[in-house]
């Protein structure tokens, strides 16, 4: 009995509950934030600072907002975000290691040069400085997410290249006489695919982490908008008065959201791996 | 399995301490130091103090305080010539006259002091007997040196004016002369800002930090960012101060608030937030001040306008620029439930000026009239007709955003109370928080919401005159133009006497208050935590000026410990 039960929940069925669960919690977030209706996490001067209670599961704030409701929203938010930017990192990190491994030269060497530009600088500092060049705000935290965690993606991608360069099946394709761009895209994406999917899910964590830091610091978006980044910083004035919800269940949301990507990605690493896959 | 398990775990711990990192303690940890360095400091300064002698904390013999007035005070240079503590009250150094409890100006250094006939000539007589904390005697050739240098050197004082100063001459030890090259009343004001500096000690570089001055405390140390220590001036030719040690510790607001539960602070400087708190031993003084928060109304349409540099500046707003908007604004809101909902009840509802201000226009008006603004509205053109509780005119929304600039909380809070609060009028206001920067570029085009907080009348002259339009930062943002209000404004700053100027500063506030160009709104209080037993002495506080934290130490030489 115990021997069938055990077979039953083999690794693979436990991993994908997980991955299921995860995607559900972090696909209903981002879709009930998107379509709340804004007046249920509007001011009501009548519900300052309440603690947690049934009707209020996260308290209010000094202003009376439902601290629930404006973390769902601030959460959905932080994950469209997180959703843009990595989309595009990923897009550029996947051309531009194509291309470096691919074309060699001046190619591989300016992407080296602006891969390591790009990582030479402190990551928090880069973030901030191109936030505020654009007008910080939403449109300055996407950007400045995007333009920053490519570069991470591209080494993997161009190393996965590499190595695919010498391979035979490669190698024949060229002497068939296909031009380099064809040998990409036929036979270098499909196969570098796997790797770059979970990349692409490993940067959400980053993404979303990256752009509250950032708006916690004030360089983000902006105080009207809800946003946890906004909600931990104004949370900072009251934590020695004791208003702990303030700060405790938005900072544990956004862990949890974190984790739970994080999660995903290291489950979905596994599965793709076949030598992980006999352990 | 088992490795797999642990392998997990181990990266969720670090996913874990590293959202700890990026996001919470890039800034508590920072806190935690300093907090750390703040309470060793207030150790070693009680330290200092009773090292002295064998008394203990409570002798009344050596008595220390430790104050948080807010990080104003170490930002800026101690040096009067550039600018330090020019508010009107003295702290090391003092000035020819000083503010009152009433607002008035009385002597400090001088006794006595007239305008000639043609208003071209001041004259002071000074005070005799008076010494700087290094022993020499103050006469009329310090006060020349102090005036000197600011005329040679303007760049490096951004508070005090002297352009109208032509020249400025002791006629002997204890009278000085000044001569204007055009009449202008508010001078007066100008020697209450500027504190005078001895003749012979004065030196750019040390006065940064141990200025030597006339007042009733000295520096003895000074360590940026962290403490200033003052002890009594010996020399001082006032009763002498009761306390010996004042500390002026440098720390976050919400560390100060933990360091005086913890009971380790005399005097606290708190915002709004803090004022519904109990602290053990302590308790909350609210005091008055003349500081005001206005929001400006942009009164011109939409449009390009040059300044007389020729630069092309977008000015107006289509929805403020109609003054039944303006109008019903200021007689619609309700602003008690404002200050209740923004700032816990901290401050007094005000539609212009404060009263207790000399020049002030003390006519006010009731607020709250709903029915009366929503007829005025309607009567204007502004109906709600698509019933989404905002009315429209020729299909323009009466929506407009108002920027709450900076990192001051309580002015987003402001901001968004009276957003609320204008709904009942059917008008939408957004509220954007901006840095000051984007804050400037949008200043003739958005409501902004302003503190405004002086002794001197030259307020109105920048809120109000035509001239100051696109002229000057800050300065009549709301396009205010009124031929009348300017000649008002001349009139008072070419009086000979300061009687006939405030008449006419009253009388300029009065017509243009008509045209509401400004949105006043609270004016606010200023909340502190004092320890009990010390005594601040609320009666000789003057109304406190624009800048919450350093106006409460305007009379430190009359606060008394234990008595």
């Amino acid at each position: 009995m115990k021997k069938t039960q055990r077979s039953f929940l083999n690794r693979r069925v436990l991993l994908a509950c997980f991955i299921a669960i995860a995607a559900i919690y972090l696909i209903g977030i981002f879709i009930w934030g998107l379509a709340m209706n804004p007046n249920d996490y509007a001011v009501h001067y009548e519900n300052k600072l309440l603690s947690p209670s049934a009707s209020h599961l996260f308290g209010t704030d000094a202003m009376g907002r439902d601290m629930f409701k404006r973390c769902i929203k601030g959460l959905s938010n932080s994950l469209v975000i997180g959703l843009l930017a990595a989309g595009f990192s990923s897009v550029v990190a996947l051309i531009l290691g194509i291309a470096s491994a691919v074309f060699g030269g001046w190619v591989d060497r300016t992407v080296k040069l602006l891969v390591d530009l790009c990582m030479g600088l402190p990551h928090l500092v880069l973030l901030i400085l191109v936030s505020y060049m654009l007008g910080k705000g939403a449109l300055g935290v996407t950007c400045a997410v995007a333009f920053t965690h490519w570069p991470g993606l591209t080494r993997i991608v161009r190393q996965e290249v590499l190595q695919l360069k010498s391979s035979q099946y490669v190698q024949a394709a060229y002497r068939m006489g296909k031009s380099p761009f064809q040998v990409a895209l036929h036979h270098m994406v499909p196969h570098v695919l796997p790797a770059y999917l979970i990349g692409l899910v490993l940067l959400f964590p980053h993404a979303i982490m990256h752009e509250a830091s950032i708006t916690f610091l004030g360089f983000g978006l902006s105080k009207e908008t809800p946003a946890i980044g906004v909600i931990l910083s104004e949370s900072m004035n009251y934590i020695t008065t004791g208003k702990w919800w303030m700060a405790v269940f938005p900072g544990v949301m956004l862990l949890l959201a974190v984790i739970l990507f994080d999660g995903i990605g290291e489950t979905l690493k596994k599965l793709w791996n076949p030598m992980s896959g006999n352990e | 399995m088992k490795k797999n398990w642990k392998k997990n775990s181990s990266t969720f711990l670090a996913m874990l301490l590293t959202a700890g990192m990026l996001s919470g303690c890039g800034a508590t940890s920072s806190n935690t130091n300093e907090s750390t360095n703040n309470n060793q400091m207030i150790s070693e300064a009680s330290d200092a103090i009773e090292s002295g002698d064998t008394a203990d904390s409570s002798d009344d013999a050596n008595e220390s305080i430790n104050v948080y007035i807010g990080g104003t005070i170490f930002d800026e240079s101690m040096d009067p010539i550039k600018g330090f503590m020019c508010y009107g009250y003295p702290l090391v150094n003092e000035a020819l006259l000083q503010v009152n409890a009433n607002s008035e100006y009385v002597g400090s250094l001088a006794s006595n002091w007239s305008v000639s006939d043609d208003a071209l000539t001041h004259t002071y007589e000074l005070n005799k007997d008076i010494h700087f904390s290094d022993g020499s005697d103050f006469t009329a050739e310090d006060v020349v040196f102090t005036y000197q240098q600011v005329m040679d050197n303007p760049g490096l004082n951004e508070n005090v004016d002297l352009s109208k100063l032509a020249s400025v001459t002791a006629v002997n030890d204890y009278t000085v002369e000044f001569k204007l090259s055009e009449a202008y009343s508010p001078f007066v004001d100008t020697t209450a800002m500027l504190q005078i500096v001895p003749s012979d000690a004065y030196s750019s570089e040390t006065f940064d930090t141990t200025p030597i001055g006339t007042g009733a405390y000295k520096v003895v140390q000074y360590d940026a960012n962290q403490q200033i220590i003052l002890q009594i001036n010996e020399n001082y030719h006032g009763a002498q101060p009761d306390i010996e040690q004042v500390n002026i510790i440098s720390m976050d607001q919400d560390t100060a608030y933990s360091n005086a539960v913890s009971g380790q602070m005399d005097v606290v400087m708190v915002s709004s937030t803090y004022i519904n708190e109990n602290i053990d031993g302590m308790s909350l003084e609210k005091l008055e001040t003349m500081d005001v928060r206005n929001i400006s109304l942009p009164t011109l349409k939409p449009q390009t306008m040059k300044d007389s540099a020729g630069t092309e500046y977008q000015v107006g707003n289509e929805v403020t620029s109609d003054i039944a908007v303006r109008k019903a604004l200021a007689i619609g809101i309700d602003r008690q439930t404002i200050i209740n909902n923004a700032f816990n009840g901290e401050g007094v509802p005000s539609v212009n000026f404060t009263d207790n201000l000399v020049w002030a226009n003390t006519e006010n008006y009731e607020d709250n009239k709903v029915d009366e603004a929503n007829a005025l509205l309607e009567e204007a053109g502004w109906v709600d007709t698509d019933n989404d509780g905002i009315r429209e005119k020729d299909g323009v929304k009466c929506a407009f955003s108002i920027i709450a600039p900076g990192s001051d909380e309580d002015r987003y809070k402001l901001a968004t109370a009276l957003a609320e609060n204008a709904k009942a009028l059917g008008i939408e206001i957004t509220v954007r928080n901006e840095s000051w920067d984007v804050a400037e570029a949008e200043e003739n085009t958005t409501p902004i919401v302003w503190g405004w907080g002086q002794f001197s009348p030259t307020v109105i002259y920048s809120l109000y005159h035509s001239d100051m339009f696109l002229e000057a930062q800050y300065a009549n943002v709301s396009g205010f133009t009124n031929k009348q209000v300017d000649q008002a404004i001349e009139k008072a700053i070419s009086a000979s006497s300061i009687e006939d100027a405030n008449n006419a500063w009253k009388e300029a506030q009065k017509m243009g208050e008509q045209e509401y160009p400004y949105l006043f709104l609270v004016n606010i209080e200023h909340s502190y935590f004092v320890k009990d037993g010390l005594n601040i002495s609320v009666d000789t506080q003057i109304p406190h000026p624009h800048g919450h934290g350093s106006p409460i130490i305007c009379n430190l030489k009359d606060w008394t410990l234990n008595e």
